[in-house]
């Protein structure tokens, strides 16, 4: 199920296309310089509504529909491009501008001239340093070319894109919190409604997609909405760049249409090549630390929004982590959640407190092999308070790897305690040191 | 003395933005890298520029990560341990940078050259183990690399000192096919990478499940993997 073209790795089919003529000429910012002479930005959302396009940074919300919030009249508007790329497995949107810069460049100018604003920010995490200058020298192409400034190719269209580097905060890629973050602050996420499409940047209407999302901007205004749709599934169409990573013999992205099932991305000797070793698949991760895990039962799950929720997680942000049987449930879960705890930004109780007490206790059973009875209620406790009851998504997201390991593998947890209380010293304490347990309350 | 000195980079950065506050990022890299950590000064430098309470921008400097309020070394290797690098030998290359530098996670090395950081995904999972080197990617860095690369980075001190920690000026580096580092370039065209025809050597078979506590008899400083 290859593809014969892409949409959006082009590099794959034109190795050079990261040089800004050899770009021009494979159809770059034709459908740009189309659009600003022979369409209204209107008729840009139409097309993009229609395509179908859905928000690849993790929610897979509709982003024609989205760029439709916008309170009509309201002025200045933002377009934020987000490539803080910070979730564990994920891996294409730094890859997408080191191979294929200029295409998310007039990505972004088609999209703030659909949406009427004359000012993007493209923010990327801090540790993007080299592939930040890379994109600084594809704007300035860009400038020369006249695609951007003022009164671009004599429309009296006027735009400014700014290259912005955060400084190391996975929390920071939440919309509001990288709004936070952009204008000086610390990156704390705000409380929605209002959306950023009313109130977001400076309290002005703001639109802020993922770099994938409005890469894939470019090919739908050039070559159509049927063209686009005849990639992927009715409601998930087009193409996805799966990051595929772990104990694959190919890590690596690989575009796909959606719907490809989980087996062919992994075993496709021109994908993931298969299992290191030919051992077998225990932990697959879909969509970045944040999804519910799934096993070697789903490798025939579809990969497109509907088809992986059906299955009991989420595609998200399209990172596929795959880990074989040579790893242990509860040290999975106690490294992922380990990340949330260090990524929390400290706002709200539960998260913060949550995220925390999951790591202390999941860093004796793990990392020290100790465990009592007490244990297991303890955690399912810890992340049922914190669920439905965080102040975003990272402290819901907490609660995943926690809930999986424990539904999926209870027995790798039951085995830790019954050694521990094997242990001569009979109390999982051997050194004597008493961890304190938590006090249990009732389930919500 | 940021003003005197870079007076067009710091109003080029606050011509960018709608609200001067906005520039307190790229000032406080720029004022890092030219005092080589963020000195309490050079805070309420940055907070004076941008007509700010200092307390905001010390508030700043504590949220992100890669902002330092103490001394590092010339460089700052940030070695990524989450999942899945930590099950791809990123747990064998951070005990070989201790043992090579003679130093602990968040350290630095007597001679002012290496500070030694765990940091969470650096978004080259495909890479495995990956570290950054003032943001300098070095991909693919097996533990036998560990001396290939701390000597690389030792020749290169001057150029770091005069590039600073910040990554304002990075560059990302990979292997040649004789062993050395080489920098990316940036301009090349996109070359497939190359995966090793044959599967790749197999992993060690997975640890029984514990019949006694694993954790009795183990050393303090010994961590048992992965379980
Ligand atoms: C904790 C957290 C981290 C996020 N990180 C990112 C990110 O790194 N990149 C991204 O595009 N979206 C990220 N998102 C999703 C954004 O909030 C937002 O939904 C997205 O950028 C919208 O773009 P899209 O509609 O094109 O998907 C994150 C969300 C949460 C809750
Ligand atoms: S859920 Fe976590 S990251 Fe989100 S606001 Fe609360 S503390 Fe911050
Ligand atoms: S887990 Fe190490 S780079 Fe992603």
């Amino acid at each position: 199920m290859g593809l014969s073209e892409h949409i959006v790795m082009r590099e794959l089919d034109v190795p050079e296309i990261n040089d800004f003529e050899v770009y021009c000429r494979h159809g770059g910012w034709e459908a740009y310089r189309m659009a600003l002479k022979e369409k209204n930005p209107a008729d840009i959302v139409a097309m993009v509504k229609e395509s179908g396009l859905r928000g690849r940074g993790g929610a897979g919300f509709p982003t024609g529909v989205k760029w439709g919030f916008l309170p009509k009249g309201v002025y200045p508007r933002y377009l934020l491009c987000n490539c803080d790329e910070s979730e564990p497995g994920t891996f294409n949107n730094h890859q997408i501008i080191d191979r294929n810069p200029h295409q998310l460049i007039e990505g972004v100018a088609l999209s703030a001239y659909a949406i009427e604003c004359h000012t993007a920010y493209i923010y990327m995490r801090g540790e993007f340093a080299a592939a930040a200058i890379t994109l600084e020298r594809a704007i300035a192409a860009a400038y020369r070319a006249g695609f951007l400034g003022r009164n671009i190719l004599g429309t009296g269209f006027d735009l400014d894109i700014y290259v912005h580097r955060g400084a190391g905060a996975y929390i920071c890629g939440e919309e509001t919190a990288l709004m936070e973050s952009l204008e000086g602050k610390i990156g704390q996420p705000r409380l929605k409604p209002p959306f950023p499409a009313v109130a977001g940047l400076y309290g002005k209407p703001t639109i802020i997609n993922n770099v994938e999302t409005l890469a894939n901007v470019p090919r739908i205004v050039e070559k159509g909405v049927a063209w686009y749709r005849s990639h992927g599934t009715e409601k998930s169409p087009g193409t996805k760049c799966f990051s595929l990573s772990g104990h694959v013999n190919r890590p690596g992205n690989y575009e796909l249409p959606f719907g490809v099932p989980l087996r062919e991305l992994i075993e496709s000797p021109e994908y993931g090549g298969g299992m290191r070793g030919g051992r077998p698949t225990k932990i697959i991760i879909p969509g970045g630390a944040s999804a519910p895990w799934l096993t070697h039962e789903h490798l025939d799950v579809p990969l497109d929004y509907e088809s992986v929720a059906a299955a009991g997680s989420m595609l998200g942000s399209g990172a596929v982590i795959v880990l074989d049987d040579t790893v242990k449930a509860p040290h999975v879960a106690y490294k992922m959640d380990e990340f949330f705890k260090h990524e929390s930004c400290g706002k709200c109780t539960p998260c913060r407190e949550g995220t925390h007490w999951l790591v202390r206790v999941l860093h004796r059973i793990a990392e020290e092999g100790h465990a009592v009875p007490e244990d297991i209620p303890t955690l399912h406790s810890i992340y049922n308070q914190m669920a439905g009851n965080c102040f975003c998504l990272l402290g819901e997201s907490a609660v995943m790897p926690i809930k999986s390991a424990l539904a999926l593998f209870p027995e790798e947890f039951e085995a830790i305690v019954a050694a521990s209380r094997r242990h001569p010293h009979g109390n999982g304490h051997g050194d004597g040191r008493h961890e304190p347990v938590i006090p249990l309350t009732t389930k919500r | 003395m940021l003003l005197e000195t870079h007076r067009a980079e710091i109003e080029t950065i606050l011509s960018r933005y709608d609200s001067r506050r906005s520039a307190v990022l790229p000032l406080l890299y720029l004022a890092q890298d030219i005092y080589g950590h963020l000195t309490e000064a050079a805070i309420r430098e940055v907070a004076a520029i941008l007509d700010l309470p200092p307390t905001d921008v010390f508030e700043v400097v504590g949220f992100y990560t890669l902002f330092y309020n103490r001394p590092v070394g010339t460089w700052v290797l940030q070695v990524c341990d989450d999942v899945p690098c930590c099950y791809l030998g990123a747990e064998e290359l951070i005990a070989a940078l201790k043992q090579s530098l003679g130093i602990a996670e968040e350290q630095t090395t007597g001679d002012g050259m290496f500070t030694l950081q765990r940091v969470k995904c650096l978004a080259a999972c495909d890479r495995a183990p990956v570290l950054q080197a003032n943001l300098d990617y070095v991909y693919d860095v097996t533990p036998e690399r560990v001396n290939a690369l701390l000597a690389n980075l030792r020749a290169r001190a001057a150029e770091a000192r005069q590039r600073g920690v910040s990554g304002r000026f990075a560059e990302d580096f990979e292997w040649g096919p004789d062993g050395a580092l080489v920098p990316i370039d940036r301009a090349a065209p996109y070359r497939p990478r190359h995966f090793p025809a044959a599967p790749s050597p197999a992993p060690p078979e997975p640890e029984p499940v514990p019949e006694a506590d694993a954790g009795h008899d183990r050393p303090a400083d010994r961590k048992a993997s992965p379980l």
